[in-house]
């Protein structure tokens, strides 16, 4: 049950606020000047909405009592995984299969799939004493459904995610440093095989960490092969590949190759945040979100206007307040005192960074682009509504832990 | 001891190194670059423009023009450069004579369009062009640009035209490459083939300042290629379309089909009255749209197959057909007398000849298109084979023709009628009636000429079509359509095939009028009863031979008399008209 005073209102007010920096960004986002005045589209109100929605569903989460909340973990990753089987075979949106289109919104089953996933993998690796190939084992097991059918939807960007969510949690498990660089490797191999030099280069670097980490040879030498192996393969693959398949990859890592697509849109993104300049062009004037240059600037594009309206300073400010609170929340990691709490929290706060800092980085300019929101700020129902379940979790956690270690 | 027992330190590390990541290429975009990106918001450097394709034309099947290109000058504004709207709007209207409500209500529409040219008035004359820009250093915001509208040779039902595109249609269309100035296809041809006419929109990066310096943000593929529409070569000869056209009456509605009896290619497409599609090539005037509107002929419908009629005597083939394909009668078979009608039931229905015919066979009673015997024929078989066996010859049913909204007839089934007339209601009185094409049956012209043209190949029925090649890139690609045998047997189909022999070329047949020296004329006449007018609709269907079948036909008038008299004598014109142009390019 609910214990008010040992209830993080920290976290909560941070949410709060950043809640709220989203409904102002989604404000200006969806209005656009006039010789007459300004036409606000409703945006705002449906997010509003949405907010209060969340925060009854997060309050009910810190009352569910904890014996009931922990049987549920294995049927909703279950569930989540039916609803992924369902979506493949919903009409596609967009040319992908990502969306199951309900009465008024379109329920994106990934968003589901990310925090069922991440708690069935606490669930099942934040045990004492685990065999490392039982960590590897369980983690490979949990992770592969959602992401092999999130690959098929299409959805590169959410199945890269999972992945990140999975090393990121594996890393402070009992696995030795030498699997997550095991997992990690192949990824840099496939990159590097297109040039034997830098290939090398990457190899002799990869042994020299390895050797630092006084790991055996016998380990040096698996891991050695399987990256050579991985870089002999890359390009036999790759040439194997249709010329539109190999294009849509290096669009997806380049997308200043589609000055019609998806580059067209990240340049305007980068001229509204560029002309933003130190100080912005104030609250509603910016002028490239009034010339519609971007689609969707309430979503993906948010940050853009942000940008563009608050310059320099104003996107320093609600970064630090982002950050300040999720350090809250990684400080609290530290709190817990079940292990699997722990692995959760550690979860969460790598899958809300790790989408911040996509979505952030394709509206500058510096990651790939994929159709992945800003979290708490970006429009958008299903989105809002697991990211504050994410929290929810992590607040529940800090409420019911015991005072005494 | 794992590590996840640690404290929070390596994540508050890792997070404030993410932190520090986007703050600094922030920074860059910002600050150090924010005055060269100020730049270029400003002046609006970085722009997608879209190149239109040139539109496919279209041609007949010996390669003539019936819809050609031409040059338009059309008004287009810029938003973003409008002083005065109002004053704006005013030379618009005034000087271009268009209303000055429909300016004002563009311009507001597309208010935050600022930098999108938006289409104002399309295909001004030239003089008005020359006077017109003297005055433009007045209104920066308008501009003339050449480009191209559709010229149709002559008015017919089955091109189409093209129109702006609306609201609706863009917001489902734009990824196809449609701006908001663009035309589309908005009936007929040009709306069916609008995807292979249109061809690809075209694009252009545009990333250049004002002193052609260029930003280079793209290096690869900064153009797109407009590819340009495909011709189409249609199955439709101008010569016998026209020809058609000017002998069809004046002050009566109707449709001619006339379609190669070997391919389903239709050779003419005549619906009358018809109206001049080049009128959409700009803003009609009010006066001549109302005019369009309130024709009591309604000039728009095309009575081919957005018309459906009760086809009268030219549907007796049917019943004959069936009767023979179930063995009801054979070609000698004699049925009841006729003498002026016969009592079914508690009504007398009538014979056309109040005289009587006497007793006749089906080639006779074809011949002379007497209803007793037909009356008599239905009573041997059930409403619903009927129905089946009509739709199985595909008189209502869609015959697949390459245009939108064709109209699927009907035929009532025994459920109708009881949902329609109540559970008590006398089938047997509403299927004899049915047997000579009378009550509720209706048809399409196209229906029935598609089913004189299967009795001439001797069943097997041909998809019509009016597409008869695809011309992209000088590569000329033919289409191939649909081909059915249908199960009537062939010697049944002779029977029939012989008794509208003998209709038109028999002493007394009904169909005289149609008779053509030196070629084999095979027809039926039709006078149906209908609700739209007092005299009858009047139709001739049948098909032409020379060494073999070549031409099938149907002729029909709306309310234009009886098939004999009104219906046959223009299908005997253009069969000679057929004929001597055959002649004449055997000749060549």
């Amino acid at each position: 049950m609910i214990r008010l005073k040992q209830f993080d209102w920290v976290i909560f007010s941070f949410l709060l606020l950043i809640m709220l920096i989203g409904v102002v960004a989604i404000y200006t986002a969806s209005t656009t000047k006039t010789e007459q005045g300004f036409d606000v589209k409703n945006y705002y109100i449906k997010q509003i909405v949405w907010i209060f929605l969340s925060l009854i569903v997060l309050a009910v989460i810190q009352i569910i009592p904890k014996p009931i909340f922990e049987v549920l973990i294995i049927p909703s990753y279950l569930f989540s995984l039916i609803l992924l089987g369902l979506v493949l075979l919903a009409p596609e949106i967009n040319g992908s299969h990502r969306w199951i289109a309900l009465k008024g919104f379109n329920l994106q089953p990934s968003e589901l799939a990310k925090i069922t996933t991440i708690m069935m993998l606490a669930k099942f690796i934040g045990k004492n004493n685990l065999q490392e190939y039982n960590i590897l084992l369980r983690a490979i097991l949990i992770i592969s459904p959602p992401v092999f059918m999130i690959l098929l939807e299409p959805d590169l960007g959410t199945s890269v995610i999972f992945f990140v969510i999975m090393l990121s949690m594996l890393a402070f498990s009992d696995l030795p440093f030498f699997y997550i660089i095991l997992i990690a490797s192949p990824v840099f191999s496939i990159i590097t095989s297109f040039s034997i030099i830098i290939f090398i280069v990457y190899i002799l670097i990869l042994i020299f960490v390895l050797y630092k980490s006084k790991l055996s040879n016998i380990a040096i030498g698996f891991v050695v092969a399987i990256n050579a192996f991985i870089a002999v393969l890359t390009p036999l693959i790759w040439n194997g590949l249709k010329t539109y398949q190999q294009n849509r990859i290096l669009t997806f890592l380049d997308p200043m190759r589609d000055p019609f697509g998806a580059g067209y849109h990240i340049i305007q993104s980068k001229i509204a945040i560029g002309s933003g300049g130190i100080t912005g062009k104030g609250w509603l004037l910016g002028t490239q979100k009034n010339l519609n240059f971007l689609p969707e600037h309430h979503t993906d594009f948010i940050f853009s206007v942000i940008g563009e309206e608050f310059g320099f300073l104003g996107c320093t400010f609600i970064l630090t307040l982002y950050f300040l609170f999720l350090i809250q929340i990684a400080k609290s990691v530290s709190l817990l005192n079940h292990l699997e709490e722990r692995y959760t929290v550690i979860g969460f706060l790598a899958y809300l960074t790790f989408q911040l800092y996509v979505n952030i980085g394709m509206n500058i300019g510096i990651v790939p682009a994929t159709g992945i929101p800003l979290p708490f700020i970006s429009y958008g129902g299903s989105s809002l509504l697991v990211n504050v379940i994410s929290i929810a979790i992590i607040l529940k956690y800090l409420n019911e832990r015991s005072v005494f270690k | 001891m794992t590590k996840a027992q640690f404290d929070s330190k390596i994540l508050i590390v890792v997070l404030l190194f993410v932190l520090l990541v986007i703050l600094l290429a922030l920074g860059n975009l910002q600050i150090i670059q924010g005055e060269k990106y100020g730049l270029i918001a400003e002046k609006n450097f970085v722009r997608i423009k879209s190149n239109s394709p040139v539109r496919g034309e279209i041609y007949d099947r010996n390669y003539k023009p019936i819809v050609l290109n031409k040059p338009s000058i059309n008004l287009y504004i810029l938003p973003g450069k409008i002083k005065d709207r109002n004053k704006v709007a005013k030379f618009v209207s005034e000087f271009f004579s268009v209303d000055f409500e429909t300016i004002k209500k563009v311009i507001h529409q597309n208010r935050f369009r600022l930098y999108n040219e938006v289409l104002l008035v399309q295909d001004i004359d030239y003089e008005t062009v020359v006077k017109a820009a003297e005055k433009f250093d007045r209104f920066p915001s308008l501009e003339f640009k050449t480009e191209q509208k559709r010229e149709y040779s002559y008015p017919n039902h089955f091109t189409g035209y093209m129109g702006k595109i609306s609201d609706k249609e863009y917001r489902n269309l734009k990824d196809k490459g449609y701006t908001i100035n663009s035309s589309i296809g908005k009936s007929g041809l040009e709306l069916y083939y609008e995807d292979l006419l249109r061809g690809e929109y075209g694009y252009e990066i545009l990333q250049v300042d004002a002193s052609g310096k260029s930003f280079e943000f793209f290096k690869h593929n900064l153009h797109q290629d407009a590819v340009d529409g495909a011709d189409i070569i249609l199955t439709i000869d101008n010569d016998l379309q026209n020809y058609i056209t000017s002998i069809m009456p004046s002050s009566i509605p109707g449709a001619v089909v006339v379609m190669d009896v070997t391919t389903g290619e239709i050779i003419a497409y005549v619906s009358t009255p018809n109206y001049d599609q080049n009128i959409f090539s700009k803003t009609i005037p009010e006066t001549v749209w109302n005019n369009l509107m309130n024709d009591p002929h309604n000039p728009m419908l095309d009575r081919v197959i957005h018309g459906s009629y009760p086809p009268g005597s030219v549907f007796k083939t049917i019943p004959a057909l069936l009767g023979l394909e179930k063995g009801i009668i054979e070609r000698d078979t004699k049925l009841i007398s006729c003498d002026g009608g016969m009592q079914v039931g508690n009504r007398f229905f009538k014979c056309w000849l109040h005289s009587g015919h006497g007793r006749l066979d089906v080639i006779d009673a074809i011949k002379y298109s007497c209803d007793v015997f037909f009356y008599d024929l239905s009573m041997k078989f059930d409403l619903t084979d009927m129905e089946e066996f009509t739709k199985m010859n595909f008189l209502t049913k869609k015959t697949g023709i390459d245009l939108y909204g064709e109209r699927e007839g009907f035929f009532p089934t025994t459920q109708w009628y009881v949902d329609n007339y109540g559970k008590y209601v006398n089938i047997l009185g509403q299927k004899v009636n049915l047997a000579i094409g009378q009550g509720e049956i209706l048809v399409t012209p196209l229906q029935v000429c598609s089913h004189y043209a299967t009795i001439a190949a001797n069943g097997v029925w041909r998809q019509p079509h009016l597409m008869k090649k695809i011309i992209k890139d000088n590569y000329e690609e033919k289409k191939y359509y649909q081909e059915q045998r249908l199960p009537s047997k062939s010697e049944n189909i002779q029977i029939i095939q012989e008794a509208l022999y003998e209709t038109v070329n028999g002493s007394y047949g009904t169909g005289g009028a149609a008779r053509v020296n030196g070629v084999k004329v095979y027809g039926k006449t039709g006078s149906a009863e209908n609700h739209m007018g007092s005299t009858t609709h009047a139709w001739f269907a049948g098909y032409a031979a020379w060494e073999k079948p070549e031409i099938a036909f149907c002729v029909f008038l709306e309310n234009g008399g009886h098939g004999g008299s009104a219906a046959a004598p223009i299908a005997k014109k253009f069969i000679q008209y057929y004929n001597s142009k055959r002649h004449s390019e055997e000749g060549k």
